[in-house]
């Protein structure tokens, strides 16, 4: 078996119990659209030994959209989500993530899955958005399914006993929410944000506010859906600025953490004023 | 271990690496050197290929899942004699220069067309966001693109 393995490169799994049998092996991965793991070298990473393609696994490909909630399989495409999601206001958020991520080559076939799943990348427009709509996620294990949070999910993917594998993300469907997604690229296209915000909120100014691509990690930006209560776009700012410090912004080349952090209070102003927009209140 | 293709109607039977990116297959392996190698990582799209009516970056697809799909090149798009209308109209617009991206161009832009025959200046860049080109502005090329609105050639594969 072992032999047959070592020249095994890739293997093809029917169910997601078979995937978890694959994944078990520490020199395999499981492979979603392939754009993260085929960027390996780039990274100064090796290629996995073995990869485990998961595009044979049916249940993993599934969309459903119920009264309360659409159920989202890991192996939809950005491209294949931002046509299939239904036009309600508190998806919109969602939508715009799958439709401006990247570029229209990548984002046909880039998965939510792969995206919220791998090692090592810090600008998720889903992170953000799957945050801002209290999103679910469910796993499997060897142990068997849960479902968690997306927060919990995310603060914990890497500490994960493997394997395991998402196997669907639920996101709640509240007909009175807004949401909104923004993004800070340099360009139009080619290059990863400085900072992504995504925003949801009722009519009664209850806010959901996450953040990615500013730290290495997303995160839910609790003090400022405190202090956006009754408050205009103008006064978002404001109150974005003064909150702000509670970030600490990552290095890369071209785009220092403090630039990540001073644009934030901007993006607050843009989803405040686009979620006011859509509640009809401008 | 043996990966059979589709490539340009074509069934290809590859003793090669699943893991391996089509492009290195498509370069490497058969010789075709229409998709351009450049930034490995899907930004510039000069490795566009169309699967399965699609375009997507040949570098980031593993060839080892792309058994059963429909892979076209740009040598498998039209006759080298008789180019498709896309191509017309670059070369009749005279905006191919270098020609480093231009396969990459094509391909989008051909797959731009079979979904939207007509699309706007605006969908036309859109399409394009993924496509760099390094020589010249890009308002020509939509210019070209634009002159085949409603182009039953481009419409019908």
């Amino acid at each position: 078996m072992q032999a047959e393995r070592a020249v095994l490169r890739m293997s093809y799994p029917r169910t997601v119990v078979e995937a978890l049998h694959e994944l078990a092996d520490a020199q395999a991965t499981a492979v979603a659209g392939g754009s993260w793991v085929l960027r390996a070298p780039l990274r100064r990473e090796p290629l996995a030994d073995r990869f485990v393609a998961l595009n044979k696994v049916d249940i993993l490909g599934r969309f459903d959209v119920a009264s309360g909630a659409i159920s989202i399989g890991p192996m939809m495409t950005h491209d294949r989500l931002a046509r299939s999601l239904p036009h309600v206001m508190c998806l919109e958020a969602l939508r715009s993530a799958a439709a401006c991520a990247a570029n229209p080559g990548v984002r046909r076939i880039a998965t939510i899955g792969g995206n919220i799943s791998v090692h090592g990348f810090p600008a998720s427009d889903f992170a953000a958005a799957l945050i801002s709509l209290d999103a679910m996620v469910q796993i499997a294990q060897a142990s068997g399914e849960r479902v968690m949070p997306v927060t919990e999910f995310l603060a914990q993917r890497m500490t994960l006993q493997r394997p395991w594998l998402v196997t669907c993300i639920t996101v709640p469907i509240h007909l009175d929410r807004a949401s909104v997604h923004e993004r800070l690229p340099m360009r139009r296209a080619g290059d990863y944000p400085s900072a992504i915000l995504s925003a949801s909120a009722s009519r009664q100014g209850q806010w959901r506010i996450g953040v990615s691509s500013v730290e290495d990690q997303p995160k839910r930006w609790h003090a400022l859906e405190r202090a956006l209560q009754g408050v205009n776009a103008a006064q978002a700012e404001e109150a974005a600025r003064e909150l702000a410090g509670a970030f600490s912004g990552r290095d890369t080349p071209g785009t220092p953490g403090w630039y990540r952090t001073s644009v934030l209070p901007v993006l607050v102003r843009r989803v405040v004023s686009a979620i006011e927009a859509q509640l009809g209140r401008v | 271990m043996t990966v059979e293709l589709n490539i340009n109607g074509e069934m290809r039977r590859l003793d090669v690496d699943p893991r391996m990116p089509l492009l290195d297959v498509l370069r490497g392996e058969l010789r075709l050197t229409g998709a351009k190698a450049v930034c490995s990582e899907g930004f510039c799209g000069a490795c566009m290929v169309l699967v399965d009516r699609q375009a997507v970056p040949s570098c980031l697809r593993p060839v080892g899942m792309l058994e059963g799909l429909e892979i076209l090149t740009i040598e498998g798009l039209a006759p080298f004699a008789q180019p498709n209308a896309v191509q017309e109209a670059l070369l009749e617009h005279d905006v191919v220069q270098c020609g480093m991206c231009f396969p990459g161009m094509v391909i989008t832009l051909t797959s731009l067309l079979y979904e939207n025959p007509s699309p706007s200046r605006e969908e036309v860049k859109h399409a394009l966001s993924g496509n760099v080109c390094r020589c010249t502005g890009y308002e020509r090329i939509v210019d070209a693109v634009l002159s085949l609105c409603g182009n039953n050639e481009v419409a019908a594969p």
